[in-house]
């Protein structure tokens, strides 16, 4: 096992430090050299997380690295480790995916501003510590890494600073924001008193035994919550609003894509490795409520969003919900599901923040209430919208549809296993969120691309190609992820969870074989996986075929109009009358500027739920004492519940 | 090969393509002469949704100034290929043509995306009135969406009894239903049917529900601007939805009876969606005026739900 | 002896998330975040703390089991800690000082244009 490959994870981490360092010696005067900086540092580590897919991915091995060969004395662990298995590079690949095309998008997206040189050094020390976490086996490294992420993407929320809220929305962050990281530093020191280690491994080997122990439990409580603010779960939800309505969005894909999933692997490490207590039923309770509210509140507060990235913000934080009410039932369709959603939405969700950039880039403007028509100016961006539009209200056939309905059956047939009427009540607000999702994007679509044009904004155009591009690598990704789900689970995810549930491969790896054994952890059978049901490629084909002969049948009979892509202005100066015919139906009145969008959309909802939004809106006041009010409360209730009922 | 062209033979002409088509238009004439009949009128002929395709289909399209041109064609043939989707993974009594692909989740999805190709299509149209009928849509697809899955998890729990807990696959409720008789002769099961009853009118948009399209208020809403073979495509997968969610219908709730010949179970499947035509879309047709839309919303979050989620509760405590 | 050490690192933290819920001025948010970060520094410390220990200075040859020191490790991760608390501090100050120059106050109360 001491081949080369064994020391691409350090190595991928510190190419993204010393990239953001060299970046930023060398940045400040010549452009160019910084660009090609910035290009090297995040290829680099996708191409060696690609290389790392053999060995671990397909033959199931786990890379670990000593730092400074520190390896284990007389069976504790002293050095620091980096521990790579199946799901830890799972992540990793998620990760390195996104910070690349963030990167591609960076170049012209953010263009209009200056001092870009901080911008790609906080970007690229952003990168190297998300990428840290997911691949690091010591618990206090992660704490660390979670604060490195914690403070450069503050920063980036805040890169903005003239622009309205931007340092409003950094400060909230950064305010709750350490509490949650607190959270994981005291969740961490109380596992240090008890068990005298920080390697995740060795801490997985010596945990069970202390099930019952009540420092351990509190532990237990404070690293949830600091890993669910990470995550941005209900009531954290805000503060992810907040900063991603305000952070440029290569950030926001960043915070929405990346951010949220290292909480969401925090808490797999978390129930499944380090404390193995999934199986109880009050954890599954706890995670996969926390997972169902966030989901569902999020959704609704979605529909009062005048601001396009604000509401992309609340709907992160609602699919983040789906990811974790999956991983929260404790099955192993469960966690499958969980995983291939966690991948699906740093996709689509990436996809939509950074079609969201584009008309921002273009427009200046994100308000949903003033913009309109715009596809017709930007045709490509109009398009990438609709696809991962498509695909997070899982609409066949975009990867949202598949792995939701994975999550629907899980959940599904977790009720009836246990006869628990909750399980059932999960899979029910999980299908209605999937459409109050469509409802809500529906209202983007509308009030953002379809409908009039605002003549305000003057002469919109596409965007450039070096921007459409990484669009259009994410809209490949969302069509074969799910045209291909097949694949996606026998090379992605179920390595990924065959590696969550063998935990005691992964202490031996790591401690030396035989010591999991040694402390009862005893090796189980790997998990049985239904099968996707819901997808055979063969009919799928033929419809496929179908459906292209209907396209061409009726591009064929409708005949092109020209006169109706003559602008008005040129027909005015040409003297032509405009034919009415063209013009949109007005009852027969002369035509005026009429969007229909923004918040105007879905009365009929809004006002029978008028209640509840109102209540909503209250509590989403924007004042940080507010928030830093529910997140103390989320931390006692939680703690309290778990050191009385664990 | 021969899977191929019997999969090709599914697809065009039973059940999918050509059959949906015919015992759709068939239905929405029905529907029309029925309610004419309710109304003392003498009513169209029985073929008048066949002309009205036909002629349809013969005119000019107009693409308004303000539309985002490829979407707003394409719009219209996406949901015609969902729905026809649909069609071919719904039983003919006994016979089903793609059993094992598809189960019912794929269903709703596809009627959904139905469903959002419409108001995708009028948004793309850029009219006002198009503005106001896809919101409203969009406002009953809320509607009719909570009682559906209700029902749709009540029924699967009522039927994967045999099969390990719960289902979702078509198949297993069929295979159910033909051991123990429909579900509909469940007794706990009969307010899921009824919620069923009133979910099929609202998600075809027909009269009492048809608040999106609105002639007298909006004019048509989402199909405002459309004309020419689009419009006629739209109109087509109006009448298609009627056989759609009627056959669905008997899959859920009258399932399991099959006479061995496929030609005969066709006749009788369309036997009975006629009727369920008539009892869920003529007489409420005939009998009541438009809902409003925040009517619409709470009439099926409350009763309709509550219908729904009395089964599901019934099903699960194992009556 | 530790117990207080424990009172007192529980208390801070408390004190520390109660300024932070109920002082609308945001120099006070931030001197809570601070609280609670000495709070948790105070913990680790104390957890590594053997009364009468010596410092853990030892080549390998010297090391036996008999020797008595304190653990290391926790003075390490506290020395990181602070670190990272000064970095919050030090960040949320500057954060401060342009909101204060956008907004003329330091009332969170007014600081509130993202909401709803």
């Amino acid at each position: 096992m001491t081949t080369f490959l064994n020391n691409f994870p350090i190595l991928a981490i510190m190419t993204l430090f010393l990239g953001a360092f060299l970046t930023s010696l060398v940045g400040r005067r010549f452009a160019p050299a910084r660009n090609v900086l910035v290009v090297l540092s995040v290829t680099l580590p996708l191409a060696m997380m690609l290389a790392l897919v053999k060995p671990v991915l397909i033959d199931g091995e786990v890379i670990t690295y000593w730092m400074g060969n520190w390896a284990p004395e007389a069976g504790w662990a002293i050095g620091i480790s980096l521990e790579v298995d199946a799901l830890s590079l799972f992540f990793a690949l998620i990760v390195t995916v996104a910070v690349f095309v963030s990167a591609l998008y960076s170049f012209t997206y953010m263009n209009h501003d200056d001092s870009l040189v901080n911008y790609y050094t906080l970007f690229l020390m952003l990168s190297g510590s998300v990428l840290g976490l997911v691949l690091s086996g010591d618990l206090f490294n992660i704490f660390v890494m979670i604060e490195i992420m914690t403070f450069t993407s503050v920063a980036l929320t805040a890169f903005r600073n003239r622009q309205e809220g931007a340092l409003e929305g950094a400060f909230k962050y950064l305010a709750v924001g350490s509490l949650g990281s607190t959270c994981v530093l005291l969740g961490v020191a109380m596992i240090y008193s008890q068990l005298h280690t920080l390697n995740l491994a060795q801490i997985a080997a010596l945990l069970p035994e202390q099930a019952e122990n009540p420092v351990l439990l509190a532990a237990f409580a404070f690293l949830l919550v600091g890993f669910g603010s990470k995550a941005f779960l209900f009531p954290f939800h805000p503060l992810a609003a907040d900063a991603h309505a305000v952070a440029p969005a290569s950030i926001s894909l960043m915070i929405s894509g990346v951010l949220t999933k290292c909480g969401v692997y925090g808490i797999i490490r978390l129930c499944y490795v380090l404390y193995q207590n999934i199986d109880l039923p009050f954890v599954q309770y706890l995670v996969t409520g926390l997972g169902t509210v966030s989901m569902f509140v999020c959704v609704t507060m979605a529909f009062n969003q005048h601001n396009f990235k604000r509401l992309l913000a609340f709907h992160s934080i609602s699919q983040v919900g789906y990811v974790l009410a999956a991983v929260g039932l404790g099955t192993a369709l469960g966690l499958t599901s969980g995983l291939y959603h966690a991948m699906n939405h740093t996709i689509f969700k990436g996809l939509l923040f950074l079609t969201a950039g584009a008309v921002q880039h273009q427009t200046g403007s994100l308000n949903l209430d003033e913009l309109g028509g715009l596809g017709k100016k930007m045709p490509q961006t109009c398009l990438l919208f609709l696809i991962g539009a498509a695909s997070i209200s899982g609409l066949p056939p975009f990867n949202g549809f598949a792995s939701k309905w994975m999550i629907y059956q899980a959940a599904f047939e977790k009720g009836a296993e246990t006869g628990n009427f909750f399980y059932v009540a999960v899979c029910l607000i999980a299908l209605i969120t999937s459409v109050l999702t469509l409802a809500s994007f529906i209202k983007v679509a509308q009030s953002v691309f379809f409908g009039q044009y605002n003549e305000k904004f003057g002469q919109v155009r596409e965007v450039p190609l070096a921007m459409r591009l990484p669009m259009w690598i994410l809209a490949a990704l969302c069509v074969a992820a799910g045209l291909l789900p097949e694949l996606v689970q026998r090379y992605l995810l179920t390595p990924a969870v065959n590696a969550v549930f063998g935990v005691a491969n992964y202490i031996d790896q790591a401690m030396g074989a035989g010591y999991a054994a040694a402390h009862g952890i005893v090796e189980t059978a790997l998990p049985e996986l239904a099968e996707i049901g819901c997808w055979d490629p063969v009919s799928w084909l033929v419809l496929l075929f179908c459906f292209t002969c209907a396209i061409a049948i009726v591009a064929l009979l409708a005949a092109p109009n020209d006169l109706s892509r003559v602008p008005v202005s040129s027909a005015r100066e040409d003297g032509e009358a405009l034919d009415a015919k063209y013009e949109p139906f007005f009852s027969g009145e002369e035509s005026v500027y009429s969007q229909v969008g923004g918040s105007d959309l879905f009365w009929g909802f809004k006002h029978n739920w008028r209640r509840y939004f109102r209540l909503m809106h209250d509590w989403h006041s924007g004042v940080v004492n507010d928030y830093t009010l529910y997140a103390a409360v989320a931390m006692a209730a939680v703690l309290a519940a778990c050191v009385i009922l664990l | 090969m021969t899977t191929l062209l019997w999969n090709l033979f599914y697809l065009l002409v039973f059940p999918g393509l050509l059959f949906s088509v015919a015992v759709g238009l068939l239905l929405a004439g029905l529907d029309r002469k029925l309610v004419a009949r309710m109304q003392r009128r003498v009513g169209p002929p029985l073929l008048q949704p066949w002309y009205d395709f036909l002629k349809c289909c013969g005119k000019e399209t107009i693409i308004p100034r303000h539309a985002k041109r490829a979407v707003y064609l394409a719009a219209p043939v996406v949901g015609f290929v969902a729905l026809l989707t649909v069609s071919l993974f719904l039983p003919v009594m006994g016979f089903t043509a793609f059993s094992t692909v598809a189960d019912l989740v794929v269903i709703l999805y596809l009627l959904t995306l139905t469903s959002a190709a419409m108001i995708v299509g009028a948004a793309a149209s850029g009219s006002p009135f198009a503005g106001v009928g896809l919101s409203r849509e969009m406002v009953s697809i809320l509607s009719y969406e909570l009682p559906l899955v209700l029902v749709i998890l009540a029924v699967g729990r009522a039927a994967g009894e045999s099969a390990g807990g719960v289902t979702f696959s078509l198949a297993v409720i069929g295979e159910y239903q033909a051991a123990n008789g429909p579900l509909i002769t469940h007794w706990s099961l009969i307010p899921a049917a009824l919620a069923m009853l009133f979910v099929i009118p609202c998600e075809i948009g027909m009269h009492p529900f048809d608040v999106a399209e609105a002639e007298t208020e909006i004019c048509e809403g989402t199909l405002a601007e459309y004309s020419g073979p689009p419009l006629a495509l739209f109109r087509l997968t109006h009448a298609v939805k009627m056989y759609t969610m009627t056959a669905l219908f008997c899959a859920l709730f009258l399932g399991g009876l099959t006479t061995g010949v496929p030609a005969l179970d066709a006749v009788i499947l369309v036997a009975l969606c006629a009727v369920l035509t008539f009892v869920t879309m003529s007489l409420p047709h005939a009998a009541c005026a438009r809902f409003k839309v925040e009517q619409v919303f709470k009439f099926y979050w409350t009763v309709v739900a509550a219908l729904a989620a009395l089964s599901l509760i019934l099903v699960w405590l194992g009556l | 002896m530790m117990l207080v050490n424990y009172i007192g690192s529980f208390a801070l933290v408390v004190l520390g998330i109660y300024c932070m819920v109920v002082k609308h001025n945001m120099i006070k948010t931030i001197i809570g975040m601070g609280l609670v970060d000495y709070g948790a520094n105070l913990l680790i410390v104390s957890i590594g703390f053997n009364a009468g220990g010596t410092a853990p200075i030892f080549s390998i040859a010297e090391l036996d089991p008999s020797s008595f020191f304190v653990d290391p490790v926790p003075q390490a991760l506290t020395l990181t800690s602070i670190v990272i608390g000064a970095c919050t501090t030090a960040m949320s100050l500057s954060l401060v000082i342009r909101m204060r120059e956008q907004y003329g106050t330091l009332d969170t109360r007014r600081i509130r244009r993202l909401n709803g």
